[in-house]
């Protein structure tokens, strides 16, 4: 049996969707930022798939930049969050309102 | 000396003075005024000099460049320039002297004698200005001076009011002026003397707004109605300075201004007809008011109005045409003699009014600063103001063989060749100035001291007696060729000469209105305290009285009344539409998006999110068409 393109995409959207509705639902910054990383893979894995079936290596070349830019952010962000943690000890998105009118 | 070196000493010198003045001798009030009277003497050394040494040059050096344009700085020292520089030395001289005495016990001494040398800097540039726009810079200037001295008692607050009054009444003269000056610049290309008379004798046409715009300058400066009203009020100032600069000097810059120009006035003859008429009716005018005036220097400020309006309508009256030879041989020649008369009448009279003010600024010492007439009389006593304030009577009047005379009848006989209704005009006037000047003569010097201080008069000093004899002597000896030929060169050629019929007319005119107005005046008022014209004909006192305040009704109607309100009415739109709806209206506008963008702003990473999403489905619905 071969598995076609459209299964692909289905796990890409599935991907997306738990990703995106971990970001909607989730109170925990860490895991909203894990389900961003999610949303972020699963962009990756349909570019991939798209390369394959097109037989082009320009979806790949996009998985490496996507690649490179996420591993950075994850450098970026979680400092950001381990700094964040150090000064209000909580990582709760509810409790982060200081900005609140 | 170099003629330019002398002139530019001429200048410099009282400049100098007033810097020095200004920056180190502020409360040195001797030593200012003997700076200043210093000043005084190397103008009318030096400018004597220059004017009877012969030598006529011009100099000019640019100061500004702006693109094509280039504005220069210089001298045009001709006949007329020679002539006026005479008068303003002479006069000067002898107002800086009488000031030593005159002003010998005030406190701000310094600043005064300041102010009298920046006038004269001031009055030099004018005179010696090349180009319209530097007459305009040291026409500011004296309006300038003019504002300091009127203001000099300046706690009193009616001489507070009279110089602003004085300095708003010529900015409005002046803004025509200016506006005069541009559209010379825009029509000919110039504003430099020389060339504006060679444009306009070279044919070009001149439209009849420059010259009437340029005399507005002379309207405000030479208080010519209607903006006469300052001069009146900036009696306020020290009696010398009247003398100076609101009798001999600054209110004639108006005329030498227009003598200036004669040529533009020359290319448009419908401009001249408005100048005699304005100066006509405010000879007119001004002497009316003069008969119901109790201050002896107010009486003496109509007198110069009216005297200016006479040389206004001297210069109005424009060229005269005289037939040369008989026959085949019979040519035409055309004589500038309005600016000509207009120049020899302003001499003359610059030398027997200063006289006559400082003459009052003797009498008003010796009274202890009582000016009203009618509390004078009995004045005889005092010999030399008495004999000079006469001398000064009689040349005003047009005695025969004092200046006033030579120059009256100049004006006279060419008003009678030129427009007879203006003749019968001037002539009245001349009437109406015997009278009034023999009535304040009567009452300050004759019958018994009406009070006090008139009864305890006392000569001034040497320093008061010898400009008033000094300018005595020049009132009898300024009308004869002898004189003002050396003063005035080529321009004393301008003057027109009566011949036969037209001679006796004028001589017998000039004599009749002499002795009808000095005899009425001298029977009709009695030397008492008392108006003998509001006692016995009220009904006419009062009347003139009223003719007197109309303008000042007029304007402070205007002002009160018409301005303010309209200023009231743009202040109330202001305030409702800009202020209100406008300023206040875009800040409320703003103010009310915050608020409601403020709502959103809850502090939920996940409302954010959902706007996020709400963001992205809007986007996607507008690409894909949905909407």
């Amino acid at each position: 049996m071969t598995i076609g393109l459209n299964a692909y995409i289905t796990l890409s959207v599935i991907l997306f969707a738990l990703g995106f509705l971990g970001v909607l639902l989730r109170k925990n910054t860490l895991v909203i930022y894990m389900c961003l990383e999610l949303m972020l893979v699963a962009s990756t894995l349909a570019l991939v798939a798209f390369s394959r079936f097109n037989s082009l290596l320009d979806g790949n070349v996009f998985v490496f930049f996507i690649l490179t830019v996420a591993a950075a952010e994850v450098a970026v962000g979680l400092a950001i969050i381990v700094a964040l943690f150090r000064r209000r000890q909580t990582v709760q998105v509810d409790e982060l309102n200081a900005l609140r009118d | 000396m170099a003629p330019l070196s002398l002139a530019l000493l001429v200048l410099l010198a009282p400049l100098a003075s007033a810097a020095v003045i200004a920056l180190l001798l502020r409360r040195r009030g001797g030593l200012a005024s003997v700076v200043s009277v210093t000043a005084a003497l190397v103008v009318a050394g030096a400018g004597l000099a220059l004017v009877l040494g012969g030598d006529r040059f011009m100099a000019s050096m640019p100061w500004l460049q702006v693109g094509g344009f280039t504005l220069t700085v210089g001298f045009q020292f001709d006949d007329l320039a020679a002539l006026m520089l005479a008068i303003v030395g002479i006069a000067g001289l002898a107002v800086h002297v009488f000031s030593l005495g005159y002003m010998h016990d005030d406190g701000a001494r310094a600043r005064y004698f300041g102010g009298l040398s920046v006038f004269m800097f001031s009055m030099l540039g004018i005179v010696l200005a090349d180009n319209l726009l530097m007459i305009f810079v040291f026409w500011e200037l004296v309006g300038f001076s003019s504002y300091l001295l009127i203001n000099h008692y300046h706690e009193k607050a009616s001489a507070a009011d009279a110089a602003k009054k004085a300095f708003i009444v010529n900015r409005v003269g002046d803004f025509g002026f200016l506006l005069g000056i541009l559209w010379c610049q825009a029509s000919l290309g110039t504003v430099n003397l020389t060339e504006i008379a060679a444009a306009v004798g070279g044919g070009q046409v001149v439209s009849a707004g420059i010259p009437l715009l340029l005399f507005c300058g002379a309207l405000g400066k030479s208080a010519q109605m209607p903006l006469h009203v300052w001069l009146p009020d900036a009696m306020e100032g020290p009696t010398p300075v009247s003398a100076l600069i609101h009798a001999a000097t600054m209110v004639a810059a108006g005329i030498y201004m227009l003598c200036r120009i004669e040529p533009l006035f020359a290319a448009a003859p419908a401009a001249l007809d408005v100048v005699l008429w304005v100066g006509t009716v405010t000879a007119l005018y001004a002497a009316l008011c003069a008969i119901v005036q109790n201050d002896i220097k107010k009486v003496l400020a109509y007198s110069t109005l009216s005297q200016l309006g006479y040389m206004v309508a001297a210069f109005g009256l424009g060229a005269l045409r005289m037939r040369h030879g008989d026959g085949a041989a019979a040519h035409e020649i055309v004589l500038a003699a309005g600016a000509g008369t207009a120049m020899f009448h302003l001499t003359t009279h610059a030398f027997f009014k200063a006289l006559l003010f400082l003459g009052s600024g003797a009498v008003i010492h010796a009274c202890h600063h009582e000016q009203d007439i009618l509390r004078m009389g009995g004045l005889r006593r005092l010999p030399v103001t008495f004999a000079t304030f006469t001398l000064g009577v009689l040349a005003i009047i047009g005695t025969p063989g004092l200046a006033g005379f030579f120059s009256k009848d100049a004006i006279l006989y060419l008003a009678l060749a030129n427009s007879p209704i203006v003749f019968g005009v001037l002539a009245l006037t001349a009437v109406l100035t015997s009278f009034y000047m023999v009535r304040m003569w009567k009452l300050v010097f004759f019958g018994a001291p009406r009070s006090e201080s008139a009864s305890h008069a006392h000569e001034g000093g040497l320093s008061m007696a010898l400009p008033l004899i000094v300018l005595a002597v020049l009132a009898i000896i300024a009308g004869y060729g002898g004189v003002y030929g050396k003063l005035a060169g080529s321009f004393a050629d301008l003057l027109p000469h009566a011949h036969g019929s037209d001679h006796i007319t004028v001589l017998v005119t000039s004599i009749a209105v002499l002795a009808i107005g000095a005899g009425a005046a001298w029977a009709f008022y009695p030397a008492a305290g008392e108006d003998a014209l509001a006692k016995r004909v009220p009904g006419a006192y009062a009347g003139l009285q009223l003719l007197n305040g109309s303008f000042d009704a007029a304007y402070s109607f205007y002002v009160a009344k018409v301005q303010q309100r309209f200023a009231m009415l743009l202040n109330f739109l202001e305030q409702i539409v800009l202020a209100g709806l406008i300023i206040r209206g875009v800040a409320g506008v703003v103010g009310l998006v915050g608020i409601g963008v403020r709502a959103l702003h809850v502090g939920s990473l996940h409302v954010y999110v959902y706007w996020f999403l709400l963001g992205a489905a809007l986007l996607w619905a507008l690409v894909t068409g949905v909407f």
